[in-house]
């Protein structure tokens, strides 16, 4: 889980990628199911050029992949991939949610025995 | 009285203590009160695995130890920014994440601690991250709640 395979980008390159609200529409859409190119273009008022280098940085990411034959090359949503970028986000929060609520016990159990845990300077 | 948020490369998370600023401070700098909380759950920080050298360029090194099996997880920060009793912050240069802390003083003999962390994603592959993955946080979580209470 946290060891990346040497095959995999760097999940830096992952997060880089979903930092762009146009790449996260088209991740949005591929989670329905594969799409074309020009599927996944339609929604947008921007080139095909222009989505096609999004997709390239999706695919660079590990965020997307496309088959390598036929004409239309349809793009699918790699899953896992999104999933161990936004495993870290929940296991950060979780770090620092239960550090802040065994804070919140120590500092309870200061004001109530001072000197039970410890002098403070 | 809590909140977090994490957007992408950048994580905040706040929460409100009934305790005064001066103290709260305290907590994060000085290893016998880091040793009580800074483990997640399931994660024990001995008090010798903690140093704290409380100067610009000094290091804030932790050792973590999962309760269940004794794997270790080490960190090592240097702090960058100290002024007691509302400003702590420091780097992790093996990972480049930032970490800075403001106590804000209430008024009411309340504290508001507030940390915004840089570089977040490669959080993911250091020890700390595996410490919160090692956590169960299910099967902590209703005792969790009696501490909060």
């Amino acid at each position: 889980m946290a060891d990346e395979r040497p095959n995999e980008p760097a999940l830096d390159a992952t997060f880089a990628a979903l930092a762009d609200g146009t790449r996260r529409q088209i991740l949005a859409r591929l989670a329905q199911g594969e799409a074309t190119v020009n599927e996944l273009a339609a929604p947008f008022a921007i080139s095909l050029p222009a989505i096609s280098k999004h997709l390239k940085v999706l695919e660079r990411a590990g965020l997307i992949s496309r088959t390598r034959d036929g004409q239309f090359r349809p793009c699918r949503l790699e899953a896992d991939r999104l999933d161990l970028a936004t495993a870290w986000i929940e296991q950060n929060r979780r770090i620092w949610s239960e550090r802040f609520d065994k804070l919140a016990a120590h500092l309870h159990d200061l004001k109530s025995t001072p000197t039970s845990k410890g002098r403070l300077r | 009285m809590s909140s977090a948020s994490t957007d992408l490369g950048e994580a905040t998370f706040s929460r409100i203590y009934d305790a005064p600023r001066e103290l709260v401070f305290a907590c994060m700098t000085e290893p016998e009160q880091l040793t009580h909380f800074w483990g997640p759950v399931g994660i024990s920080t001995p008090i010798q695995n903690i140093t704290v050298d409380l100067r610009i360029g000094g290091v804030f090194e932790t050792i973590m130890v999962n309760d269940a099996d004794g794997a270790e997880y080490p960190s090592r920060g240097v702090y960058t920014e100290i002024e007691p009793p509302h400003t702590l912050a420091w780097i992790e240069p093996d990972i480049g994440m930032t970490t800075r802390s403001t106590f804000l003083d209430l008024g009411d003999g309340r504290t508001e601690v507030r940390i915004v962390q840089t570089n977040v994603p490669s959080v993911f592959r250091t020890s700390e991250a595996q410490a919160g993955m090692a956590s169960s946080f299910d099967r902590f979580a209703a005792h969790l709640s009696t501490l909060t209470a």
